[in-house]
């Protein structure tokens, strides 16, 4: 049961196309994993055209209505621009996981892994907008060490569990952190795939792990 | 003018119904008499720019003309899936202007208007249901007493000792219970393929 989903106003600026080309992918992602959402997204979308249609009008350009329907009939068919074959799974270290068909679409943006510190592992996704999204393989046991965030970082559980100070995430998961929080995300007996982006470098805030702050871009973004 | 019956849902999707069967040249005027303005209106004000916003109407309404066969009534209304199209046509005309630098394309991401075979869910959800019914049939011919725990767990989701509390019988029982029920699955499945 998915616990953690993004606010109204995320759907709502999803529908409309409205999100940073990251949270495009995240909040599509996480309605493709949830029921919940995906019905939640029919209404959205329901509401925002009966808006988009519903409106009065201001004096237009008048329609050449004849002309038009001429050149619809007489058009042929556009190939759609869709990427061709989803890439259906995922596979890191002998594991495959199955993507959700957002990412399964944008298969060919994602890049090669490579190991972070301790049992990480990250992927970066290619979307051309200067953004961060990566996938984050975090085997059992590992932790990133307490840090907070400048900007934001949002979450995605794509397959297994982690967890940190406030709570437990879970398969289709989605979690929003601003500045304020201060988390030290793990793994315990189960592995765990998310989808992360941030929008600045984080900070770390407890020990030694504070080494690391000059490095953390090189380390997430 | 007649009367804009488009503006009926159920008449709406009738129209699409019949450019979809027998590419109505006159089903397709009607839809486009109600909804080329209010796309027109809709560009018109997301663009500020009167060529953009026909650019927006023909290339929307080009692909009610020949992809009304995708439209899925019980996904939702005719007027909202156009209106979806729209979004996806105005996402991709905003990437192509400088202010977006990203390559995110529509159609990727919402896919209005991909061909039923083209999604992974639906595939998915096929395969799983299919396997369900068969599984159904399957269960029925397990002995009572394994087809009830069975039942309780895998459909109720009860756990093996909530089953053992309901049916007022040895955990132990439920166990051998539901591993002998496997196996018969199990065959039955392998002897069917």
């Amino acid at each position: 049961m998915i616990k953690f989903h993004p606010s109204e106003q995320h759907l709502v600026q999803y529908a409309m196309g409205e999100l940073s080309p990251a949270m495009l992918m995240m909040v599509g992602s996480h309605v493709d994993m949830c029921p919940t959402c995906q019905m939640h997204l029919r209404d959205v979308e329901e509401q925002l055209c009966q808006k988009a249609f519903g409106q009065r009008q201001v004096p237009l350009a008048q329609l050449d209505e004849e002309a038009m329907l001429n050149a619809i009939f007489q058009s042929s068919v556009k190939p759609s621009a869709a990427s061709s074959a989803p890439l259906e799974t995922l596979s890191l270290e002998g594991k495959r996981f199955k993507l959700p068909a957002t990412l399964a679409r944008n298969g060919d943006r994602i890049g090669p892994w490579s190991k972070m510190l301790g049992k990480m592992w990250r992927a970066p996704i290619e979307i051309g907008s200067g953004e961060t999204l990566n996938f984050i393989y975090m085997d059992q046991g590992a932790q990133v060490p307490e840090h907070t965030h400048r900007g934001f970082e949002a979450t995605l559980v794509v397959n297994g569990v982690f967890n940190d100070e406030s709570d437990e995430y879970r398969d289709g998961d989605f979690v929003l952190l601003d500045g304020h929080h201060k988390h030290t995300p793990q793994t315990q007996h189960e592995d765990c795939l998310t989808l992360a982006t941030i929008d600045a470098p984080m900070h770390f805030t407890s020990g030694l792990s504070r080494l690391l702050n000059p490095f953390s871009s090189l380390f997430l973004k | 003018m007649p009367p804009v019956q488009a503006d009926n849902p159920e008449h709406a999707a009738e129209l699409l119904a019949r450019i979809a069967s027998e590419q109505s040249r006159a089903a397709f005027a009607e839809l486009f008499r109600h909804f080329a303005p209010r796309l027109q209106a809709y560009a018109t004000r997301q663009f500020g720019n009167e060529q953009t916003a026909m650019d927006l109407v023909q290339e929307t309404m080009a692909n009610v003309w020949h992809k009304a066969h995708l439209f899925k009534p019980d996904r939702g209304s005719a007027a909202t899936w156009i209106f979806t199209i729209a979004r996806n046509i105005r996402f991709d005309f905003l990437r192509k202007n400088k202010h977006r630098q990203h390559d995110l394309s529509a159609d990727d991401l919402w896919p209005v208007l991909a061909e039923e075979n083209e999604s992974l869910d639906d595939d998915y959800a096929l395969d799983n249901d299919l396997l369900m019914q068969q599984l159904a049939v399957y269960t029925e011919s397990l002995p009572k007493a394994q087809r009830i725990v069975i039942e309780l767990i895998y459909v109720e989701g009860k756990s093996q000792q909530e089953v053992a509390d309901a049916l007022e019988i040895p955990l132990g029982t439920v166990k051998s219970r539901t591993r002998l029920a496997l196996q018969k699955l199990k065959e039955l499945i392998q002897h069917h393929d």
